[in-house]
């Protein structure tokens, strides 16, 4: 097990590293607390899940089914259907994060999703023995995701439209720019045409983000047991 | 708050960690074996193709166009948010004239 470091400047890098996201994160906080009043969560109870969950696909989807009494089952199931993925992205940051105490381990664990997984993807082989710059990048967004939240809480009716400047592509563009960055040529191609086919295939059939994991798990599998 | 509500949001809370705490858990029990790290090292290309295909396919031609630009960009500059920003830009032009 190598050793890891736990280091102030590697929690700033993340924070640096991870800024050109919050532009994105913003809004959809602010869509969030928006959307939340006439979907019968009081402004407490908006602001409080933000919080807590750091969720947005599952905050939304949460939204969808939300109703009076709050149907629990529902709920849950799509907070686990919208955050299966990060299974796959905890796994993969075992070797990274292996040798930090579990309080910092597993705190920098809450702060996980797709940017700064993808940022820690990006950095990895070469700049990635900092273990601070999960929890740095991190908290970035999830500053403005709840600062965000908070915003559209009080600001109520006045609509966000972040699609409009196209944020929600935001995302999506830097996971294809770090794709071709990882693209080691032929090796690549059976684990992508994989998890694609899976992907679509199971998106296709339930209609739901369980593609994201079956195209993950099955293309991954395939990595595994290519020739090297 | 309601007592409803207050178990609503913790329950989710609780659901999500778990989520983001199970993978790291597990591998702990997992020897890290040449297998089991070629398994880890090819989940990112893996995840990030079973993201954006189902993403891409729920996409006009505004998005398609972005994922050209982005795709393009990057290997021409190798640049990644010179590349994740013009393809925004493009998307949300695409979006104002379709």
């Amino acid at each position: 097990m190598s050793q890891i470091s736990f280091t102030w400047s590697g929690f700033c890098a993340g924070f640096a590293a991870a800024a050109p996201f919050t532009v994105g994160v913003l809004p959809y906080g602010v869509a969030f607390g928006v959307l939340a009043g006439p979907a019968g969560l009081d402004p407490a109870a908006a602001t409080a899940m933000s919080a807590l969950v750091y969720s947005g696909s599952a905050q939304f989807v949460a939204l969808q089914v939300w109703a009076d009494p709050v149907p629990l089952a529902a709920v849950l199931f799509a907070a686990f259907a919208m955050n299966a993925r990060y299974v796959l992205y905890g796994a993969m940051l075992r070797p990274h994060l292996a040798g930090l105490t579990p309080v910092r381990a597993y705190g920098s664990l809450f702060f996980l999703a797709d940017a700064n997984w993808a940022l820690l993807v990006r950095d990895g082989q070469a700049g990635g023995a900092d273990g601070a710059f999960l929890l740095g990048s991190g908290l970035a967004m999830y500053l403005a995701w709840t600062a965000g939240t908070l915003l559209g809480v009080v600001l109520g009716p006045v609509v966000a439209a972040p699609e409009k400047f196209g944020l929600d592509f935001l995302l999506i563009a830097f996971f294809v720019t770090i794709l071709v960055g990882l693209w080691r040529g032929r090796r690549d191609v059976a684990p992508l045409v994989t998890a694609v086919a899976a992907a679509l295939a199971v998106d296709w059939l339930t209609q739901s983000s369980w593609g994201v994991l079956a195209g993950g798990v099955l293309g991954s599998l395939v990595g595994a047991f290519r020739p090297r | 708050m309601s007592p409803d509500l207050v178990i609503a949001v913790a329950a989710m809370a609780v659901v999500t960690f778990v989520c983001r705490a199970a993978g790291y858990f597990a591998m702990g029990y997992v020897p890290l074996t040449p297998r089991v790290c070629a398994w880890l090292e090819a989940i990112p290309i893996a995840t990030l193709g079973a993201v954006l295909a189902p993403a891409l396919a729920r996409g006009g031609l505004p998005e398609f166009a972005g994922f050209a630009v982005a795709l393009i960009v990057m290997r021409l500059t190798g640049r990644d948010f010179l590349a994740a920003g013009l393809a925004v830009a493009v998307v949300a032009l695409g979006r104002a004239l379709v």
